[in-house]
Order: C-alpha cells, then sequence, then structure tokens
C-alpha cells in the first residue's frame, strides 16, 4: 500500500480546495482553482486512476481558467463603459 | 416562521444528514483494499472483448448508453451557452484590435500547437489501450487551437476557426454516437451493444469492437463542443460591447 | 512503496506544497509564479509515480500536464496583462531552480529506461516541460506589452 504518498496528496488537495473557497477575489480564485486542478490530477492518480487524472488535467489547466478569465474580462470592460459614461 | 425556528430546523437536518453519513461511513468497504466484486466482472468483461484499458470498455462497451447520456448533456449545455450568449438586439461588434506578443512567446505557441494537437489525437486514438479516450484528447484538441489566441490575436484565430464547421461537426459527431447504436439494433442485437465489429487483437489500435469508434465520436464532438463554447465567451469577451450610442 | 514512490512523496509534498503556498498568500505576482511553478513540479512527480509503478502508460498524464501546465500560465498572463504590467513578477531564480530540478528527473529516469521509443517519450516531456516553463515566465513579466484588449 502507498498509504503516506496518499495521505500527502490528500493533505495537497485539502489545503488548495479550502483555499479556493476561502480567497474571494475571482482573479486569484482561478489562480488557486488551476493548482487545485493539479493537485487533484495527482490524487487520482495515486489512487490508480489515471483516466480520471487525465480528464482533471485537460479541463482543470487551460480551459477553465480561460472561461473564468474570459468572464472577469467582460465584466471588467462592463464596468469600465459604466465609469466613462457617467462622465 | 421566526429566524429561530428556521435554525432550528436546519439544525436537525444537518444532524441527521450527518448521522447517516457516519452511519454510511462505518458501512464501506476498508480503503484500498483488494476484493472488488465489480471491478473483477468488468475486468472480466473487457478482457473478453480485447479491449486493454478497462475503463474505457466500460465508458464505450459496457455502459456505453451512460456515456451517450453524457455527451448529450455536454450538447446541450452547448447549446445553452450558445443561446444565452448570443449578440443582442443593443449590443454592437466591434473589430478585436491586435495585440503584440513577445517573440519567445508567439514562437513557443506556433511550436506547441501542432504538437498539442497531435497529442490530443493521440490521447483519442489510443483510448481502448492506456489511459485517456475521446474526452481527454478532444479537450486538448480543442485547447490546441486556442493557442492562437494566446500566442497571437483573436483575428488569428477566427481565421482558423470557422465556427460553422464545427457547429456542423459536433451535431454530425453526436449522431454518428446514436448510428452506431442504432447499427448494433439493425444488426439484430441491441442498442449499442459491442457486436458489430470482429474484437481484433488485443492491444492494437485496432482491437474492442466498436469501442475504438464510439472513442472517435466522442473525442470529435467534444473537441467541436469546446471550440464553440470558448468562441462564445471570447465573442463576449473581446468583440461584444454594449451600444452605448442608442441609450 | 518503493524508492521512486518515496522519492515523489518528497518531492510532491515539498514541491507542490510551497505550490499550494505560494498561490495562496502574497502579492498578485507572486500567485502567478506559483501557479506556472506548480506544473512544472508536479509533472516530475508524475514521471517518478509511472517508473514507481512501473506503469509507462502513466506518462502520458506527465506529457498532458508539460503541455497543458504552461498553456494555463499563458492565460493568465495574456489577460492580466494589465495588472502585472506595474508589478511584474521578477523569479528567475526559483523558475531555473525547479527547470533544473525536471531536467534531473528526466536525465536519471532515462537512464534508468534506456535507449528506445519510452526514453524518445521521457526527453520529449522534458523538453516541453523546461521550455514552457520558462517561455511562461517570459510571458508573465512582460510578454505582452502594451496590452489594450483584443
Amino acid at each position: 500500500m502507498d498509504d503516506p504518498l496518499i495521505v500527502v496528496v490528500l493533505l495537497l488537495v485539502a489545503a488548495a480546495a479550502t483555499a479556493a473557497v476561502a480567497v474571494r477575489d475571482p482573479v486569484r480564485q482561478a489562480l488557486v482553482l488551476a493548482v487545485l486542478g493539479v493537485c487533484l490530477a495527482l490524487l487520482f492518480t495515486v489512487t490508480q486512476a489515471p483516466d480520471v487524472g487525465l480528464s482533471q488535467l485537460a479541463v482543470g489547466s487551460a480551459v477553465t481558467p480561460l472561461l473564468i478569465m474570459l468572464s472577469v474580462r467582460k465584466v471588467r470592460r462592463r464596468q469600465q463603459d459604466g465609469k466613462e459614461k457617467e462622465r | 416562521m421566526t429566524r429561530r425556528l428556521r435554525m432550528i430546523v436546519l439544525a436537525l437536518g444537518g444532524a441527521g444528514l450527518a448521522a447517516l453519513f457516519v452511519a454510511a461511513c462505518f458501512g464501506m468497504p476498508g480503503f484500498g483494499g483488494d476484493r472488488h466484486p465489480y471491478g473483477d466482472r468488468a475486468v472480466h468483461a473487457s478482457l473478453a472483448r480485447r479491449t486493454a484499458n478497462t475503463i474505457s470498455s466500460v465508458n464505450f462497451d459496457q455502459r456505453a448508453f451512460d456515456t451517450l447520456g453524457e455527451m448529450s448533456i455536454l450538447f446541450t449545455s452547448v447549446l445553452g451557452t450558445v443561446v444565452l450568449l448570443r449578440q443582442t438586439r443593443d449590443e454592437k461588434r466591434g473589430r478585436p484590435q491586435p495585440q503584440e506578443v513577445a517573440l519567445p512567446v508567439r514562437r513557443y505557441a506556433l511550436v506547441v500547437l501542432p504538437v498539442a494537437l497531435v497529442s490530443g489525437l493521440y490521447v483519442i486514438a489510443h483510448g481502448q489501450l492506456s489511459p485517456g479516450g475521446g474526452f481527454q484528447g478532444g479537450v486538448v484538441a480543442a485547447t490546441a487551437l486556442h493557442l492562437l489566441y494566446l500566442g497571437a490575436d483573436y483575428r488569428a484565430l477566427e481565421r482558423i476557426r470557422p465556427i460553422g464547421v464545427f457547429e456542423v461537426g459536433d451535431a454530425l459527431s453526436a449522431s454518428a454516437y446514436l448510428v452506431t447504436g442504432l447499427a448494433g439494433v439493425l444488426a439484430g442485437t441491441a442498442f449499442l451493444a459491442n457486436t458489430l465489429l470482429p474484437y481484433g487483437t488485443f492491444n492494437t489500435l485496432s482491437s474492442g469492437g466498436t469501442v475504438p469508434l464510439l472513442n472517435a465520436a466522442i473525442g470529435m464532438e467534444v473537441a467541436c463542443a469546446i471550440v464553440i463554447l470558448l468562441a462564445r465567451f471570447l465573442d463576449q469577451a473581446v468583440e461584444i460591447e454594449e451600444d452605448n450610442g442608442k441609450r | 512503496m518503493n524508492g521512486w514512490t518515496w522519492t515523489a512523496t518528497i518531492a510532491l509534498g515539498v514541491g507542490v506544497g510551497a505550490a499550494v503556498w505560494g498561490v495562496v498568500t502574497g502579492p498578485l505576482r507572486r500567485r502567478v509564479v506559483a501557479q506556472n511553478l506548480s506544473s512544472a513540479l508536479a509533472a516530475p512527480g508524475l514521471l517518478l509515480l509511472a517508473q514507481g509503478y512501473g506503469r509507462p502508460a502513466y506518462v502520458d498524464l506527465a506529457l498532458l500536464l508539460a503541455l497543458l501546465g504552461p498553456v494555463g500560465t499563458l492565460v493568465f498572463a495574456r489577460l492580466l496583462a494589465d495588472d502585472l504590467a506595474g508589478d511584474p513578477p521578477r523569479a528567475w531564480a526559483v523558475t531555473l531552480a525547479v527547470a533544473g530540478y525536471g531536467a534531473v528527473v528526466v536525465l536519471v529516469l532515462c537512464a534508468v529506461t534506456g535507449p528506445g521509443r519510452a526514453m524518445v517519450k521521457l526527453l520529449v516531456v522534458g523538453a516541453l516541460l523546461i521550455g514552457g516553463n520558462l517561455v511562461a515566465s517570459r510571458a508573465l513579466s512582460g510578454g505582452f506589452p502594451g496590452s489594450r484588449r483584443g
């Protein structure tokens, strides 16, 4: 059994996941989420589920951050436009 | 209902749920044991059909109908995004401005784009042999295209990404999955039954009967779906802006 | 557990643990560097695990991480260019140290594997990992100058 390895990776996932909830700014949340994705992929690998790990890596490392950051950009642009209109 | 009563009801419900969870935990098999009744049967069935990767055998053979459901979830959610993020009447479309990119970053994007595309296809093609499959490979291939946005600008991406073609591809690959399933019915067995093709040689690309076919259909569906999804988000973030002139 | 998985345990615990710590605390310029290094620290661990479990197919995970991890960092570099322009990250010492760690792991595994297709795959993973990591660092510190929108 690879118990110490699983314990270490579980702790990493727990820490990153808690932080992803505790951080409030969406941009910083996206950064934590990207690292959490890597930790989850490690967890799936050490529990011998490489297929799920691959899915997590494929989705979590580039597509999810891109979706979140594009949404942030859209919201920020709308706020900027609103400010310009007020002036 | 007062606030206090609500909290009491919530606490009761939470305590009940916690008690059930604890009870369920004591009834579970031990962590990481070597007794897996379902696992043993799944491995046996997958080896009988000469599919080296048991997970692919479960996804595209033993539980192919579930995968059909998952595929339609992705299909409908992308459809919902397309409807929600469309250009409305009070919005206008600006031209995206070109972006300066440092030379090493641009070169990296242009070199890695084909590598990532080939890796995506490799992951799809080896779905029945090694970890991976249509979903993972499709996402990688779709991500690869967007290196053009990261390494150059949105106009460069738009040039190689005719969105209509990808929408047709999405629908076609979703129907390819259904048609492969119906072919099983026509051949006289059951919907999505893996009896159409010879099972091939174990641990080669042509093994597993219909598994590689369904795998390829899913790969194409996922790749097209992700491209369409990101296209809608990119349109909103980069091009579409509120029409300030009229209101 | 064998020597490979023990090494992976320590390397992942220290390396990815530091990356989690870095991404959770501090200013934005430190967080993006930690996000970039998380993939460069985890991928060698995945390679060690593939060797430790005796399953060459697990190398695919490291390959995908080496490909997509830097792409994720490019996403942040591109869309946070305005925020990072005033306070660009400067962490070349750490970045080069992590790149060296990846190179050592890949070379050791190559020496154990011996010549063949598996070794070529390992070298490809290593090249993508180190190249991607360095380019992503470059992108973070002013890779998208004069950014407005687009």
